[in-house]
């Protein structure tokens, strides 16, 4: 598992926000998220999968993606998710709230 | 929680697997998916898919994090734990059967209970909104309700700021068909105003009583229809006699709807047929006497406590037409949303009642908690194994909880069984016991189960699960651990003071309810053995239509088996008397019943003269000023000495609801006699004791005929009857054997002693049964050290008081307990109820027996039992 490259562990709550942003223009399945996460990332982003499949049973609980039994490439039953109206909605919120946070971390590391 | 998360949990709880396969497959197709990506870049197989495993990290920790997040895990705990349960139970059945046959019988009568509570005070009305629905009563000075005129009627209805509406009635009985039918003489607008429709025909319209006598017509109830014309769809168009009146039917109720008021109703007239079946005065009269009864619906928005301060305001204006009466009353108002309003004087008939019903299941209850003590004793063993692999006493508890409402639910059902057949042999048993010619005046609501009933039922089940079941379950989970894995609970576990305490509650409970039996059994009886100073195993009572008086007073007097006949402006037994002030000397104003009775009154009910002379024809077909008082009256106002010749000044008695039918016409009176004392009162033997009689005969309006009878008084009752019907169809309204009218008398106290000997029974045998079970249990658990005692030399007597000692001291406490709650329901009834009278040592000492004699019996067997056991057996025990 070592190719060079530095891998960064996820934010606690980051996930979401990405799992939001990956399924925003097509529905994936797990494993998909999981690639597209990392590929996007130019691979310094690594999905725990330990972490990604409750999370994605968690958004689906709170209403923001929802899933559906379809086939995958393999020709195999998988799970889709797909976002929902209100997911949309969140991925809006979750992206203003890293936005700032972002932007106050920054301003405390130019600071010192 | 969104709904979207409801919908995915009930999912997860209700098809588990499902949900389980769902998430293996998910998981198992990311597996593959990896594996495939690790082939592309040139693994071999087996290795590519075991790379994929190992990337994808513990499968089962990933699952397991996975349920947390639908979190149902309290539901798979929960079947786990009614699994076990049901495991445990089943290898128990006869506990199981004992203790869900103890909840049922408990849950059983507390249900059937609230059914009948239900029917008449919960339920709403079937009738369009009926919470905006009340009646209407002039509140005099003196605190008496009553009605309204039909001019004030119309000052209600109309032009007010309070009401969108409102009716006018007339309680009656009539007979059709020689049937009983409880009927209501009501406004046009009554079905309109209560939205409801017609199940056959057509109902009442305004038009039907806009004047008087406009429309002959009536509807009937669908029980009615059902049970006088079998259901006969032809109904509608046919004419029935009421009271010798041809009325048209035109319609048929609906089935749910029975009219407003506790007793359901048979037939409605319009109010403008009141002349035509009710003989007596114009009731459109602007000075007619306030008779109606009115029903009215507040607007909308207008609150209850807006609409009195507004009628208080309106009330002089209301009252106009009728003279100084009304001039210094206020308006009240009642909710008629409930076929019974909650008032006071209801609450403490309620009260003890329930109170009884609800002892009844804290017995079940705490029996129940006895027995799953033991059996938690029982099972120390396991419960301590579980506690000392870990397991929380949180759980454990849980676990425990669960057991009992898993037997409390099935206990559940079997009570609403239970209930179901108490209530129909309760009503049957009710109808067997009253008099046959009552019968018919008994009309009760339906009493079917609802989700109210539906709804207690399942509460009382949990929260008696929960109550039987947390104290044994705290008790059995207290142990220490390390002892607790060894099975050694002798020491410290002896939950002792719970059980003297569930012992105690019970004993208070059945020696309360067997007291209260007793009082209630020993007044019924001293009741029906009382002297009432009249004697009517002869005497037939009739109540005729007045039109038809005067043909069937002509009938009665050529009937050969009619030995005498009187007449009384009040039947005795069936209703009180009005009553009256006087004024005397110097005396203060005094109150007294009277009555206005013919000469023959005295003969026929055998009510002695005990001096001076009876009334004249002559002074009867005046109806002049003469009186005669009763013994009571005559002691009490001229001490004994002298009343005859006396003046007795009189007046109206404002208060007195009766005198408004049969009104005091004289304002003086000479007295010419005195009469026995009679008591025919049921709550109330002052109401007969001063009693003042006026002159009257059978042919003046407003009396009943009462008549003594040659042989057999039912069979002449009965004969009477036909003929009457024959010669004067529709003359008779009620005819009765005043022995019947006597008998009902007591029947309230014969009621409330069979409910009250039935829960004292059942309280006692439950009693019994857990004291029995208790003992057997410590018995069984004393074994050794009982063995060891007779070892030691103990005697068979010795160990006997060792074992039932403790049961007889409880039982002692138990009955001072009882006793004086017992003290209580006395006071209660002698306050609610006249009729009880004086302190009576017998209930109490009555039901003290046999308390002491069931536990006794009870502690018997068990110590006995001990005292036999043989000392080296038993000290093998283990």
């Amino acid at each position: 598992m070592s190719d060079g490259k530095p891998r960064l562990d996820l934010l606690q709550g980051t996930l979401d926000l990405l799992i939001l942003r990956t399924l925003r223009l097509t529905p994936m399945h797990g494993w998909a998220i999981s690639e597209r996460i990392q590929q996007i990332s130019g691979e310094v982003l690594q999905v725990n999968q330990g972490s990604l499949y409750p999370a994605l049973h968690r958004l689906e609980h709170r209403g923001w993606i929802k899933a559906k039994w379809g086939v995958s490439e393999l020709g195999r039953r998988a799970r889709f998710y797909e976002l929902t109206a209100s997911g949309r909605k969140q991925l809006e919120v979750e992206k203003e709230n890293w936005a700032q946070l972002t932007a106050a971390i920054g301003r405390v590391l130019e600071s010192a | 929680m969104t709904w979207n998360d409801i919908r995915l949990r009930l999912r997860a709880a209700i098809f588990p697997a499902r949900a389980e396969r769902d998430l293996e497959d998910e998981l198992a197709a990311h597996i593959e998916m990896q594996a495939r990506k690790n082939r592309q870049s040139g693994m071999s197989e087996a290795e590519a898919r075991r790379r994929a495993l190992h990337q994808f990290g513990r499968t089962s920790a990933i699952q397991e994090a996975c349920r947390d997040e639908r979190r149902i895990g309290f539901v798979d705990t929960a079947r786990r734990d009614i699994q076990y349960a049901f495991r445990g139970l089943l290898r128990a059945p006869a506990f199981a059967l004992v203790v869900i046959a103890t909840i049922g019988i408990g849950l059983g009568f507390n249900t059937a209970a609230f059914t009948i509570f239900n029917a008449y005070v919960l339920r709403p009305l079937a009738v369009a909104d009926p919470y905006s629905l009340y009646q209407v009563h002039w509140l005099s000075r003196s605190g008496g309700h009553f009605g309204f005129s039909w001019t004030q009627y119309q000052n209600v209805r109309t032009g007010n700021p309070v009401f969108s509406d409102a009716f006018a009635s007339r309680g009656m009985q009539v007979r059709v068909n020689g049937k009983q039918c409880f009927t209501q003489l009501v406004t046009g607008n009554y079905f309109r105003m209560l939205g409801v429709g017609a199940a056959l025909g057509r109902t009442l319209t305004p038009d039907d009583s806009n004047a008087p006598g406009r429309e002959p017509v009536a509807v009937l109830s669908y029980a009615a229809w059902q049970n006088l014309f079998g259901a006969d769809a032809a109904i509608i168009g046919r004419k029935v006699l009421i009271r010798g009146y041809p009325l048209e039917v035109v319609g048929v109720a609906p089935a749910g709807f029975n009219g407003l008021g506790e007793s359901p109703l048979d037939l409605w007239l319009p109010l403008s047929m009141y002349a035509q079946v009710a003989d007596g005065a114009n009731l459109f009269d602007p000075a007619s006497a306030q008779t109606l009864q009115v029903i009215a619906r507040l607007k909308p928005g207008v609150t209850e406590r807006r609409a009195r301060s507004l009628l208080n305001v309106l009330a002089p204006r209301l009252a106009t037409g009728v003279p100084g009466r009304t001039a210094d009353s206020s308006i009240d108002l009642e909710s008629n949303a409930t076929a019974v309003r909650i008032s006071r004087q209801a609450l403490t008939t309620l009260i003890p009642l329930l109170a009884a019903f609800a002892a009844v299941l804290v017995m079940a209850c705490a029996n129940v908690a006895n027995m799953m003590l033991a059996r938690s004793i029982a099972r120390q063993r396991e419960i301590g194994i579980r506690l000392s692999l870990g397991a929380a006493r949180s759980r454990l508890i849980r676990q425990l909880l669960t057991e009992s409402l898993v037997l409390a639910l099935p206990g559940a059902l079997a009570g609403f069984v239970i209930s179901q057949l108490a209530l129909s042999e309760g009503v049957r048993l009710v109808m067997a016991a009253l008099p046959p010619e009552l019968v018919e005046f008994i009309r009760i609501a339906p009493l079917d189960p609802d989700l109210r009933v539906f709804t207690f039922m399942v509460a009382a089940a949990v929260v008696s699960g929960l109550l039987f079941g947390i104290a044994p379950a705290l008790q059995a989970t207290r142990g220490a651990v390390v002892q607790a894995a060894r099975g050694d609970f002798g020491h410290q576990f002896r939950p002792q003071r719970l059980r003297n305490a569930l012992m105690l509650v019970q004993i208070t409970a059945c020696s309360a309810l067997l007291i209260s039996t007793g009082i209630l059994l020993r007044n019924a009886n001293r009741i029906s053995r009382q002297d009432t100073g009249m004697q009517v195993h002869d005497v037939v009572s009739v109540e005729v239509q007045e039109k038809s008086r005067a043909r069937v007073v002509d009938l009665l007097a050529a009937e050969p088996l009619v030995k005498t006949l009187a007449a009384s402006t009040t039947l005795p037994f069936d209703s009180g008397f009005p009553s009256a002030r006087i004024a005397t000397r110097e005396r203060d104003l005094a109150t007294t019943s009277y009555d206005y009775v013919s000469p023959e009154f005295f003969d026929v009910l055998r009510v002695p003269l005990r001096s001076g002379r009876n009334f004249t024809h002559e002074e009867a077909l005046a109806g002049a000023p003469v009186a005669i008082v009763s013994e009571t009256f005559a002691r009490r106002v001229w001490s004994g000495a002298g009343a005859i010749g006396q003046t007795l000044p009189l007046l109206p008695d404002p208060r007195s609801h009766l005198s408004q039918a049969r009104p005091l016409r004289l304002r003086q009176a000479r007295v010419i006699g005195v009469a026995g004392d009679v008591k025919t009162g049921f709550l109330d033997d002052q109401n007969s004791r001063m009693l003042v009689y006026f002159p009257s005969q059978p042919r003046a309006a407003g009396t009943v005929l009462l008549m003594r009878v040659n042989g057999d008084p039912e069979t002449a009752r009965v004969r009477i009857d036909q003929e009457l019907s024959e010669a004067a169809p529709g003359a008779v309204d009620r005819i009765h054997r005043m022995e019947s009218l006597a008998a009902g008398r007591a029947f309230p106290f014969r009621m409330a002693y069979w409910v009250s000997a039935l829960l004292g029974l059942l309280a006692l045998s439950l009693a019994i049964s857990g004291i029995y079970g208790v003992l057997s249990f410590l018995v069984a658990q004393r074994v050794r050290e009982i063995g060891v005692r007779i070892a030691l030399g103990a005697t068979p007597f010795s160990v006997v008081g060792l074992v039932a000692g403790q049961t007889i001291r409880l039982a002692g406490a138990g009955l001072v307990m009882g006793t004086l709650v017992g003290m209580g329901v006395w006071k209660l009834l002698s306050s609610a109820m006249l009729a009880v009278t004086g302190f009576d040592v017998i209930p109490f000492a009555g039901g003290a027996a046999m308390v002491m004699c069931g536990c006794m019996a009870a502690a018997i067997v068990p110590s006995m039992r001990a005292s036999r056991l043989d000392a080296m057996s038993a000290l093998r025990h283990d």
